[in-house]
């Protein structure tokens, strides 16, 4: 009886143990200080594709500001085809990966969504051509409504290209890229739970059963491609510094050092770190719980920034004199964030915050007629509010 | 020390209930009968099959054999006609590649396509070849018969003077012979082993493991439908897999020019008609993944997959016959509609590679590469 008893009580405690709270779960998971990671005293952490593509779209970006370049020339660096000479660094010309296959290409959005992934490609095939095309014999031209050209930033040097309807084709490709390239394959892809548990990839995690010839679980790398599509161009990306690109780890510091903001940078890393460490722990579901944190702070960021441009753009525009330049600057990063708002992630849902629908009409909006040169200030502040409430900010949070 | 074996053990017990809570809870046993469900397989559905594609090429080597003696506009006619028959029935064969089938490479010598065209003819020109090397694959089968019966001169006068007047005629109708009984051939080959030995092997195979028959042809279908329907015959043309770069020469029956829809709307057809256990060329149905799902559903109360799949198959049909016979055409005129088409097919795969196998507890044995 005694021994039954005995039995019993041990059963208890260990029962009791068993069905652990979130405390307990987190107890068993060992987080490391920085984003390093070991096994068999090696580092299983690897993200060389997303360095390289964060590295091909840099290029990419700089080379639509020089007009002696040729359509053939960006759309090359745009698609890339292994050992064509299309980049001034050897090893992206080496590389057998590219952007555009990357872009719209997540496999909780696209998978079964190739006609909206072409035609979003084609979005960008568009602004590349029209900067090619437009843009850079208009080099020398001012511009004006329905004249690609330049014009110059009151008192200041820096002089900006703009297509015909005032759209500054680099940053709909640069901001849009944040979005399409960028948050997409992270949030959507590599983040995907359809991605993470693909195949045996839950049963090999829990075994340590590595890929061939490397130190790291499938799950393991999937999560690594999620974390190089922010931190790929970092100089020491295990202890990210940000600013270390001109996309979305640019921008992740911008919103970070708005007050309304601040600590959100933070908190993506440290999402990123106790999910991979939630990872090795075999703890699918605070690493879950980890996904949820990125795409809803990845998420914010691109609205925080689409809002904040448009608002910066609405004050340009009701300046006694109108700095034109600085307005379509703006407007145009603005437009280009606007693009990427539908590659977020609404946690807990496989939608976007705002879909490709809603920001097609935006966009029609805003380059109705003749663009930007006739855009009222009272479009900018509705699509900003409809923005904010989305996501749950406010426009003046996101404006300062 | 008993005591101690004793709490040892209910420790062991302990943590492993402990372990497997975390997989989501026990499911309730999988009772269902498979090898009803294989004998429905085997004999309602793949036996007469192979049967069929036996007659129709048995009619293609017959109409062959009539075009050879006497080559006319008529006889050619007739031999056309025999093989767009008997490429049909192929689209209801080519998804079971398991025994024979699968060890001989049937599929890859019935219908890899684009046919090479520098291959056949330069197998004519030499007149040595051997239909059964690997690198024949792509110069035999239906596709290499599309070209030579649709797409070896510009029109249709010059295509039968090949075989008349051309001072290689006797080459070509060797060839076109060759490759006629090649098909004919294999196909007997695979037949024969289904009725001699194969089938009972396949009903008794009940277990599941990957090598048990239901796993092995539940991971064949889904291939076909993947690879053979979905990306053959819709994505690869359109461009799904080149960076947007379309190939409208790549599509099923090019040189034919008119039968690339029907061909993809038989192989829907039969896909669909395995999934539901439907009678080859009849109207009842017994077992088969359908009602697997069906019986799932009552053990566990999932949803209806069986509905969704099936409703998924309908929207693709549905897509699929808004595109142009010639899929050639389509893609040059409207390629957004191909993409379309993929789109939908691709929504089957999904629920068939994700949401049934792992209803079934089943494991996809192949994968894609990913890219990075």
């Amino acid at each position: 009886m005694k021994k039954f008893l005995s039995i019993a009580a041990v059963a208890t405690v260990l029962l009791t143990s068993c069905s652990s709270d979130d405390d307990n779960e987190k107890n068993n998971i060992n987080t490391p200080s920085t984003y390093s990671f070991l096994r068999n005293g090696e580092s299983t952490v690897n993200f060389g594709g997303q360095t390289t593509r964060i590295a091909m779209a840099t290029e990419l970006v700089s080379a639509l500001s020089v007009n002696t370049n040729t359509k053939a020339s960006l759309q090359a660096m745009f698609n890339h085809a292994e050992g064509d000479q299309d980049f001034t660094h050897a090893d992206l010309n080496a590389s057998n990966k590219n952007v555009r296959s990357k872009v719209a290409a997540s496999n909780d959005f696209f998978a079964t969504n190739t006609t909206l992934s072409n035609t979003i490609k084609q979005d960008f095939d568009g602004w590349i051509t029209d900067q090619a095309d437009n843009v850079f014999p208009s080099w020398n031209v001012t511009a004006s409504a329905g004249v690609a050209g330049n014009l110059q930033q009151l008192g200041s040097t820096t002089v900006r290209y703009f297509n015909a309807k005032g759209l500054e084709l680099n940053q709909a490709v640069a901001k849009g890229l944040i979005g399409g390239l960028m948050a997409d394959q992270m949030l959507n892809n590599y983040l995907s739970i359809g991605v993470l548990d693909a195949g045996s990839n839950v049963q090999n995690n829990d075994n340590d059963v590595v890929e061939e010839g490397k130190t790291y679980t499938t799950m393991e790398h999937k999560w690594d491609e999620a974390y190089g599509y922010l931190y790929g161009a970092e100089e020491n990306p295990e202890s990210p510094v940000l600013d270390a690109d001109r996309f979305l780890n640019t921008y992740l510091r911008q919103v970070n050092d708005d007050d309304d903001f601040s600590g959100i940078a933070d908190e993506v890393y440290e999402a990123l770190k106790l999910g991979r460490a939630a990872i090795v722990a075999k703890n699918y579901k605070v690493r879950d719980a980890q996904v949820a944190v990125i795409r809803e702070n990845i998420s914010k960021v691109i609205a925080v920034r689409a809002v904040h441009y448009l608002q910066g753009a609405k004050s340009d525009l009701e300046a006694t004199t109108i700095d034109y330049a600085h307005a379509f600057h703006e407007l145009s990063e603005g437009f280009g964030f606007l693009y990427s708002l539908q590659f977020t992630r609404k946690p807990g849902t496989g939608m976007p915050y705002i879909n490709n629908a809603q920001v097609n009409s935006y966009i029609n909006t805003l380059l109705a007629g003749n663009g930007f040169w006739d855009v009222s200030v009272e479009t900018l502040d509705t699509i900003s509010a409809e923005i904010a409430t989305a996501f749950g900010f406010t426009v003046e949070q996101a404006a300062n | 020390m008993i005591k101690k074996v004793v709490s040892v053990i209910v420790l062991a017990l302990v943590i492993a209930a402990c372990s497997s809570s975390d997989g989501g809870g026990s499911k309730p046993t999988d009772n269902f009968d498979r090898q009803t469900m294989l004998l429905n397989w085997a004999d309602n559905i793949i036996i007469p099959v192979f049967q069929d594609l036996n007659a129709e090429l048995s009619a293609l080597v017959e109409a062959k054999n009539t075009f050879v003696t006497t080559a006319n506009q008529t006889n050619l006619e007739a031999l056309r006609s025999a093989w767009l028959n008997a490429y049909k029935v192929w689209q209801y064969a080519e998804m079971f590649n398991i025994g024979k089938a699968e060890a001989i490479y049937f599929s890859a010598y019935m219908n890899i396509y684009p046919a090479s065209v520098t291959e056949i003819e330069s197998n004519i020109a030499n007149g040595s070849y051997d239909l059964n090397q690997s690198n024949n694959q792509d110069a035999t089968g239906f596709p290499a018969l599309d070209y030579l019966l649709y797409g070896v001169a510009n029109d249709e006068a010059t295509i039968l003077d090949i075989y008349t007047t051309n001072t290689n005629a006797e080459s070509y109708k060797t060839y076109l012979s060759d490759v006629v009984d090649h098909m004919k051939s294999l196909n007997e080959s695979v037949l024969n082993d289904w009725t001699s030995s194969y089938r009972d092997i396949f009903v008794n195979s009940t277990g599941n493991t990957v090598t048990s028959a239901t796993n092995k042809i539940v991971n064949d279908f889904i291939y076909y439908f993947e690879k053979g329907l979905r990306a053959n015959k819709v994505g690869i043309p359109s461009g799904v897999f080149s960076s947007g770069v379309l190939y409208p020469e790549k599509v099923e029956g090019y040189h034919n020019q008119e039968i690339s829809k029907e061909l993809a709307l038989a192989a829907l057809k039969a896909s669909q008609d395995f999934f539901n256990g439907k009678h080859y060329n009849g109207s009842t149905s017994d077992n088969s993944l359908s009602s697997y799902l069906d019986y799932l559903k009552t053990i566990t109360g999932s949803e209806d997959l069986s509905a969704l799949i099936n409703s998924q198959m309908n929207a693709a049909r549905t897509q699929l016959n808004t595109l142009d016979n010639n899929f050639a055409n389509q893609i040059n005129a409207d390629n957004t509609k191909m993409t379309m088409t993929y789109d939908e097919l691709q929504k089957v795969v999904v629920l068939l590679k994700l949401d049934m196998v792992q209803a079934m507890n089943i494991s996809v044995d192949y994968v894609d590469a990913d890219g990075d």
